[in-house]
This record gives C-alpha cells, structure tokens and sequence, in this order.
C-alpha cells in the first residue's frame, strides 16, 4: 500500500483514540527520524543529505500492551503494515518502513516488573534500555549477561527480536539461551504467552519461534528471562599466539574441555594491531572517562565511548589512516579506493609492527571458588596449546573500552568512507575455510578485519569490520553491495551462516533461501499462523510477499 | 495400485506388515524411503503415524487408512565430525546405541537422565518433556544443532548446521516438540562430549527435604554443573537402600560430579559445603556408587515404580512435594518421593503413593494430582492449550489434509 492511497489524517485521529495525541506522530521530523535504523547502507546515504526511501505513516508510543493489541487490530482492518521499533540501533535495516504504515516504538514500556530470586527468572518489559536493564539488576545483585556493544542504545525487545549476542555470550550465551518465555502481540492482534514458566509443556516452542523473528510474526511486548547472581570475581588475562590457527585451536582446546569463559576473543594480525592501539590507556583518557564502577554493579562505564590516547609514529600515522581520522577526504578515497593493495601492505605492516603475533582476550567472571578454578584450567589450558599469557593488563584495558569502537564509525562515515562488521560463524571444522573465503570476498572490495569471538564447544563466530569508500553516493552502495554479496555467498558456500546476531533485516534478506533452503517452509507457516494478513513489518526476512506489499 | 502395494513397492515386502483395520506399520531404511512413503501415503490420504522405540501403532477412530513408519532401520551414524564434536545420527538410533558407537573414540552424548538412553533419538527429540535435561549440560533440546525432517507433502528439510545464527526463528525447534505434525524427523545432528577425565560421586543425608533442596540450589547457585543429582525422603530411600535407616523427615542426596579432575573436585566440594552448611554431613560413599550404576548403568532399582511426576520450579518444590504427602496422609494413604532431573527450570519429584500397603487407587491418584497443580506444580505430559490455534494454522500451512500424526497435539 502505498501513502497516497493512506488517509493519513483518518489514520491519525483513529491512532489518537488509541493513544491519546501526546503519543501519536506524524511530523516530519519524527517520520524521517524514524525511517530508518544504524543500517549503514542508509547511512551512506544519509551523510550525502538524501531523503530516507520510505517514511513511515505515523509514530506511536504504547504504555500498555493493551495498545498494541488495538493498534495491530486497526492495522489489521486498514491493512497497514505495522513496524516494531526497540531503540533502533539495528545494523540491517529490519525497522525500516519498507512499506509504509505505523512505526510502534516500545520504549515507553520499559519496567523491570519482578525478579523472581528463588527461580532466578526476571519479567521485563521490551522497550527498556540495555543499559537501564543491567543497572537495574547489577542493583539487586544480578545479571542477564548480554553486553552488546549497542547496550546504552538497544532495548530488550530488539535483542530478542534478532537474537542478539554480547561480549559476554560464551558464559551467559546469546538471548535466546537465556529466554524462558515471551508475551506476544501477534498479527491476529491477540496476545500469547509462550512457555514459562516451565520449558517442558508439551508441542514445539512457540518461544523460539518468536526469538529472531524480527518483528515479522508479531511485536514481542514482554519476556521472561533467565538470570545469573552478579559476578563475585573477574579475571581478565591477555595472551599471545603466533597465528590465526594457533588461536582458534586454542579456544577450541578449552571450550571442549567444558569451560566457559565470559569472555573470548582472538584478533587475527591487523585486528590485532588496531585493537592494541586503541587502548592506551593516559591519564588523561581515564579523566574523561572517570571512575570505573565496581564489578559488583555490572561494569558499565558510565561513559561508553572515551576517546582514545593519541598514540604517535607511524603506528599513529597508520592507525589514524584506518580510522579517517585528520585525514582529508580524497586521501583516505585514495587509500581505501585500491583495498587489494592496502590489505596486503596493512598486512605485511602489521605482521612486522605485530611480530608477536596474534591478540587474544580470556575473561572469567562468576562465582569465586568455581571462576578461580575455571580460570586456572583455561590459562593451564591456552599455554599448553601454545599460547603466551600477556599478563592482566591487555584484559583489563579491553574491558574498560569494549563499547568505545562503535563510536569509532561515525568519523569514517563523516569523512567519506562507509564502515560495517560482517558477523558470521561455523562448526570448528569449517572455521578457517570460513575465515580464509569471506576474508577474500570482502578483501577484493574493502580493507578488511576480523577476530574471533563468541566460541561454543563446537564452533565459533567471526567479526569482519570492513572499511570501503567510493566517490559517490550510488557506486558506494553498489561497492557496498558487493561486499555483502560475495561475503555471504563464500560463507554459505562453506557451511557458515550468514548472521550469528545482528539479524537479517533487509540486508540478508535475499540469502534466507540460501540459509534455510526447503527448512523455509516451515517459517512461512507460522508467518501464516501468527500474521495470516501479512502486516507485520513486511518485506523483511525473505519472507514470500503477502497480501498487497511485494 | 493399492496403498500396500504402493508401500511395499517404497520399502519392499520385507519391510511392510499389514495390521488390523486398513493399516500397515512399514519401516523404511533411509530418509529417501521416508519421504517416498509419506507421498505415497498422501496420495491415498492415508494418516501418517511415526513410531520410535517407546510408541506402539495406537487404535485411533479414524476411518481413514493408516501407515504407521517405524524408524527401527534408521540406525546409522552418517557423519561424526570429532573436531567440532557433532555427531548426524538417524532417528531410531537410541542413546544406548550411540553410546556404543562413541564411547571407543573417548566420545559421549553426555550426562542426561536414563531416559535419553533407552529412547530413539527421534523420540526423545519430537516430544518435549521434563526429565531429559542435565544440571551439566543443560536442556536435551538446546544439544540438537541441527534435524532433518520429511514434510506432509514429501518435501524433505535439513536444518542449516551452525553453533548459533541469528537468522529468523529456529527451525529445527519448531520440529523439536512437535511428536510429527509438522514433519517426521529422520535424522538430527547433535553436540557431544569428550568423556570427562573424572567422575566422582558422593552421598549426604540431610534434616530434611527443604534442607536437601536449599543445599542443592545453594551449590548451584556458586555454578556447580553435578552430572546428577537426586534427593531421596526417608520412604524412598528405605525403599531403594533397603539397609539405610533413615529417621523418618530426613534426606538422602546423592550427587554425581564431572570434567577435569580439578572441576569435577570443586562441584563435588561446593556441593559438599552447600550440605553442610545446611546442617548435614557425608554418609556411606557406596549409596551413591550404586545410585550412579542403577541409573547409568541398567542395574535394577528395587520398589514400586513412582506412581506420579511432577515437575515444579526450584521455589515451589518443597510446597509440591508437602501437599502430595499431605493428601495421601488425609486419605490414610502414604506418598514416598524421590526429586530429581534438576535443570534450570526446576526439577521433577516422581511419588510412589501407597494406600494401605497397596498402590494407591484412581481416584486416590487424582486427588494427588489436583494437589501438586494446586501447589504450583506441572503433571509430566501436560499441555498448553492456549495456543492450540496457532499451531492448528501452522499445521494447515504444511499439512492440509492432517495426514501427519492426526490426534496427536490436538
């Protein structure tokens, strides 16, 4: 449906019997804000001052599930879409309004309703903060454990709409390990409650089903979640290991051996040496960021993004090339335009400047006795598979500016080039096959990166941070595309999938087919059962198109 | 062409066995024969009916003819993959025999409740149920990567093979669960373990069931992962260690530890002054060597079989388990209990209820239930009916004629 054909005025007025006119929008500038999410390809387009593709209708601010159920039932009848939106932090498009229709933002709704101790089970609800959440629970002596970089700017609801992951997800796991059951708005617009509070009622799980469906089945209102006591210690430890291979054999090692630290990474030799630079830690960046809060509140900075030290020589010079920083426009268009040469050379730099080879990052946290124990097994663990143990101080550093990268971005955007991080994973055995092909695809195109991070018994994720430019607004996206083109096309060719957590959206949605193959027979069947007129944030998911909106 | 000939020319003769009232069990030898079945079924709309190692062919009132597919001759490991440790394992293999194929290579599919052993692995995976998870590994559905299953209309799927993906919903869990309505599940791909460097068990008495519970929630609470644990009343213990007296109120607890020889000592300690600390103290090692070896290792447990299952969560055990023992008590009745198969959501206390010296009746057996419910407690097999439309839909979508499993989840 198309907004001519919408009486948005009508709409308006029937949305303002729902909600009152403090919490309905329709001025500009609020649709325009609302048209689009941190999807870097929009932001190409953005920073060159061209107008969203499609706005939404309206905005609407629901206090009460009670709304969602009578703004779902309205666009049910009008037959307009409805886009849920959390805190719009998402990094492929899935709130944009493809299609038009009602934007539904859940933050007003963003009460820690109960913690039940005895079962260590929290009720939430969606729109709250990342941020506000962990607070809230570090205070009661608890944790969810999901630390995402985008925690000061995403809700609850979007990280169980995308199966999100953080930084800590090899102890706590990603969301949907952690989910005992959902409230849901369907696109019947009527409510259900999947599982809880026990897992073990009989038929399939309607709760993982819902988990990662992206707005696309129905607008998750509430969850139940499950929690951990806040962590009695933490050990962070740096270590060292000659190679890529080296270090993933090492996490491997001990993953398999049944221990979980919170926190493993592994950054392959360029990754490595941005990483090392980006935490010098000068007095005068602690300043800024003032007093660390104590582990027993959860370690959120309350400053996420400080600004790092100046490094200097020409490890700065580099650094300051990757990261656009002072340097002019057609500089970095040059560098960056012939990616193939500043790939090898970054390469070869970086493997001299480096020489000690490869970064990782080990943290445990929990329990006292048990993460002491744990701790000793997986250092014990890592020097036998022929790592070298750094000392406290590059865990330390890591964790005390693990949100500042994504701040990093915006420079890059601002200065010409285009920055996004390709996530994607595998079973050990098709590992390094899949860091070799997407590291080539993405390589023919961009400078690339990666580390590993967020490891399992059997397999593993990798981080691609890729850095392109083009001179204009159209060849940046046609570059763009490419890169997602031939990166997921190489990770599905050998067994990875194209997304280990920040979702489909618009952007991968043309690889669902190739990711589910015949398997998506069965999430078009319950797109049918719980959205049987399609209006729930069409377009997204590869989904087959329903109704009006192709 | 009739149906059977249809079946016999999928499977051959060998493998097609008529049954009474227009239905046949057949029992196909691959994934491809599955599949071929169940077309061939639905051309006749013949009802499709999987059958594991638990599951008989049942008499449903149903005029249409009826093919029940067991899934004895899928038994073949088709991929072990020991670097990521996955094993692809077809449907009817059971736990056991998995175990067998394992256990050379220093492999296992882990710590889980005997259940998991005695089952086909396409019958412990399509029904979801208590009692199949682990306190060290955690849910028995969160170990299935990956399924492959045959569709209604003969389509088969195979679930992509990932450690985690954030890519719409879970596919393969939307098979888990379902007892095949949605689609008949050949194969899955599973995590597994390498065997743990130690095992160590232990035995506790304690002043009574709530202590024995607080002591196990206190240790798993400072991240004990016990490979098994199960606290005993004194019926139950009497009953099972015939030469243990314990007075009458008190517990018995039995606790298995696993892993490096390091971790395995630390659960066993943490679980040790979680004990303690609840006012009890080690008792007779040997308890729980024969505890481990009745429940892993098929040695005969003596006693009635528990009469009633309850799963309830960890803040409403102890209510369960006292409003059991005080229905049977209003009765003149007596409720012997054992709590076990702890896992995150809770655990499950299974009662033997007597009623003088005899097993308790029907109706006796009903009240019992409504007492457990009432306390916050969940009978084992219950179901939700509150989204039985959604899943009514999601059936139609993929299976129009209700040919998979009719009666089944309905």
């Amino acid at each position: 449906m198309e907004a001519a054909a919408v009486d948005i005025d009508r709409l308006q007025r029937d949305l303002e019997v729902i909600f009152g006119p403090r919490r309905v929008s329709v001025r500009h500038v609020d649709l325009e804000t609302y048209a689009r999410d941190m999807w870097p390809r929009l932001l190409i387009a953005h920073r060159d001052g061209l107008p969203p593709p499609k706005l939404p209708y309206a905005i609407v601010w629901p206090e009460h599930i009670r709304e969602i159920v009578a703004v779902v039932k309205l666009a049910r009848e009008q037959r307009i879409p409805i886009v849920p939106y959390g805190g719009g932090s998402g990094v492929c498009g899935g709130a944009v309004p493809l299609h038009g229709g009602i934007t539904v933002d859940t933050k007003r709704m963003q009460q820690l309703r109960a913690v039940h101790s005895a079962e260590l089970i929290c009720d939430v609800e969606a729109g709250m903060s990342g941020e506000r959440f962990e607070r809230e629970l570090a205070r009661r002596g608890y944790t969810f454990g999901n630390f995402p970089s985008s925690i000061y700017c995403s809700t609850v609801g979007g990280w169980l709409a995308t199966r999100a992951a953080g930084q800590m997800s090899t102890k706590y796991g990603k969301v949907e390990d952690r989910c005992v059951g959902l409230t849901v708005v369907t696109g019947r617009g009527e409510i259900i409650e999947t599982d809880g509070p026990t897992r073990a009622l009989r038929g399939p799980s309607w709760t993982q089903l819902v988990l990662g469906s992206e707005g696309t089945l129905g607008v998750i209102a509430s969850a139940r979640l499950r929690l951990s006591p806040a962590p009695q210690l933490r050990v962070y430890r740096g270590f060292e290991v000659d190679d890529v291979a080296t270090g993933v054999a090492a996490i491997r090692r001990v993953m398999q051996k049944g221990l979980r630290p919170a926190v493993v990474r592994l950054y392959d030799d360029l990754d490595t040496l941005m990483s090392s630079l980006g935490h010098h830690d000068e007095p005068a960046a602690q300043a800024v960021v003032g007093p660390v809060p104590p582990i027993e509140t959860g370690a959120l900075p309350a400053w996420p993004g400080p600004p790092p030290a100046e490094p200097d020589g020409v490890v700065a010079r580099l650094l300051e090339f990757a990261q656009g920083k002072h340097l002019r426009r057609d500089a970095i268009n040059t560098a960056l335009g012939n990616s193939r040469l500043v790939n090898r050379v970054f390469g070869t730099v970086a493997e001299k400047l480096a020489r000690r080879g490869c970064r990782m990052i080990i943290g445990l946290e929990g329990a006292r006795i048990r993460t002491e124990v744990e701790a000793a097994l997986t250092f014990h663990e890592l020097e036998a598979a022929g790592a070298r143990d750094q000392g406290e101080e590059p865990g330390w550093a890591w964790l005390r500016h693990r949100y500042a990268v994504s701040y990093r971005m915006s420079p890059m955007f601002r200065d010409g080039a285009f920055v996004d991080t390709m996530e994607v994973a595998s079973s050990w055995e098709s590992l390094m096959d899949l860091h070799r092909a997407v590291r080539a695809a993405i390589g023919r195109h961009a400078v690339v990166m990666a580390h590993f991070s967020h490891a399992y018994p059997d397999g593993c994720s990798i981080y691609f941070t890729f850095a392109g430019t083009a001179p204009d607004v159209a060849s940046a996206e046609r570059v763009y595309d490419q890169i997602w083109r031939d990166g997921l096309e190489a990770a599905t060719r050998v067994g990875g999938t194209i997304s280990h957590h920040h979702g489909v959206g618009i952007l991968k949605a043309p690889y669902m087919a190739g990711e589910h193959r015949e398997a998506m027979a069965i999430f078009e069947a319950a797109k049918t059962s719980l959205d049987p007129d399609g209006i729930m944030n069409p377009g997204k998911l590869g989904l087959a198109s329903r109704g009006r909106w192709s | 062409m009739t149906l059977e000939r249809e079946l016999i020319d999928a499977v051959g003769a060998a493998h097609v066995e008529p049954l009474d009232g227009g239905s046949w069990r057949v029992t196909p030898g691959s994934a491809a024969e599955v599949a071929e079945v169940i077309r061939r079924s639905r051309a006749y709309r013949a009802a499709v009916h999987p059958i594991g190692t638990g599951a008989r062919p049942t008499r449903v009132a149903d005029p249409r003819a009826r093919v029940h597919i067991s899934t004895r001759r899928l038994d073949q490991v088709l991929q072990l993959d020991e670097t990521s440790l996955l094993v692809h394992a077809q449907a009817g293999l059971t736990g056991l025999d998995l175990e067998r194929i394992l256990g050379p290579r220093n492999l296992t599919i882990g710590d889980y409740p005997p259940v998991v052993l005695t089952s086909s692995l396409g019958g412990i995976i399509a029904v979801r149920t208590p009692g199949k998870s682990s306190a060290r590994h955690g849910f028995f559905e969160d170990a299935v990567v990956g399924v492959s299953a045959v569709l209604g209309d003969g389509r088969t799927v195979h679930t992509r093979i990932a450690p985690r993906r954030s890519t719409g919903p879970d596919l393969a869990r939307a098979l888990c669960g379902s007892e095949g309505t949605i689609g008949f599940i050949t194969s899955a791909v599973l995590r597994i373990h390498v065997r743990p460097e130690s095992r160590l068990v232990a035995a506790y008495t304690l002043p009574s069931i709530d202590a024995a519970v607080s002591a196990v929630y206190l240790a798993l609470r400072e991240e004990a992962a016990p490979s098994g644990l199960r606290i005993y009343d004194a019926g139950k213990a009497a009953a099972h260690f015939p030469g243990l007296a314990l007075p009458a109120g008190q517990a018995l607890l039995c606790a298995a530890t696993a892993g490096p020889t390091d971790l395995a000592t630390c659960d066993r300690d943490l679980i040790t002054s979680a004990v303690i600390a609840e006012g009890g103290a080690t008792t007779d090692q040997a308890l729980a060597e024969l505890w481990w070896r009745r429940t892993h290792a098929g040695e005969p447990t003596p006693g009635p079989q528990p009469t009633l299952q309850v799963m309830a969560t960890p803040s409403k055990l102890r209510a369960v388990y006292r409003a059991v023992g005080a229905q049977l008590a209003s009765s003149g009745g007596m409720a012997a209990a054992y709590i076990s198969r702890f896992d995150a959501d809770g655990a499950v206390v299974f009662f033997t209820l007597e009623h003088g010296g005899a097993p308790a009746d029907d109706e006796t057996v009903a009240a019992a239930e409504r007492a457990a419910q009432a306390a916050g407690g969940w009978l084992l097999g219950a179901r939700a009916h509150k989204l039985d439309s959604y899943l009514r839909a999601l059936r139609d979508a993929l299976d129009p004629d209700h040919l998979m499993n009719p009666g089944t989840l309905a």
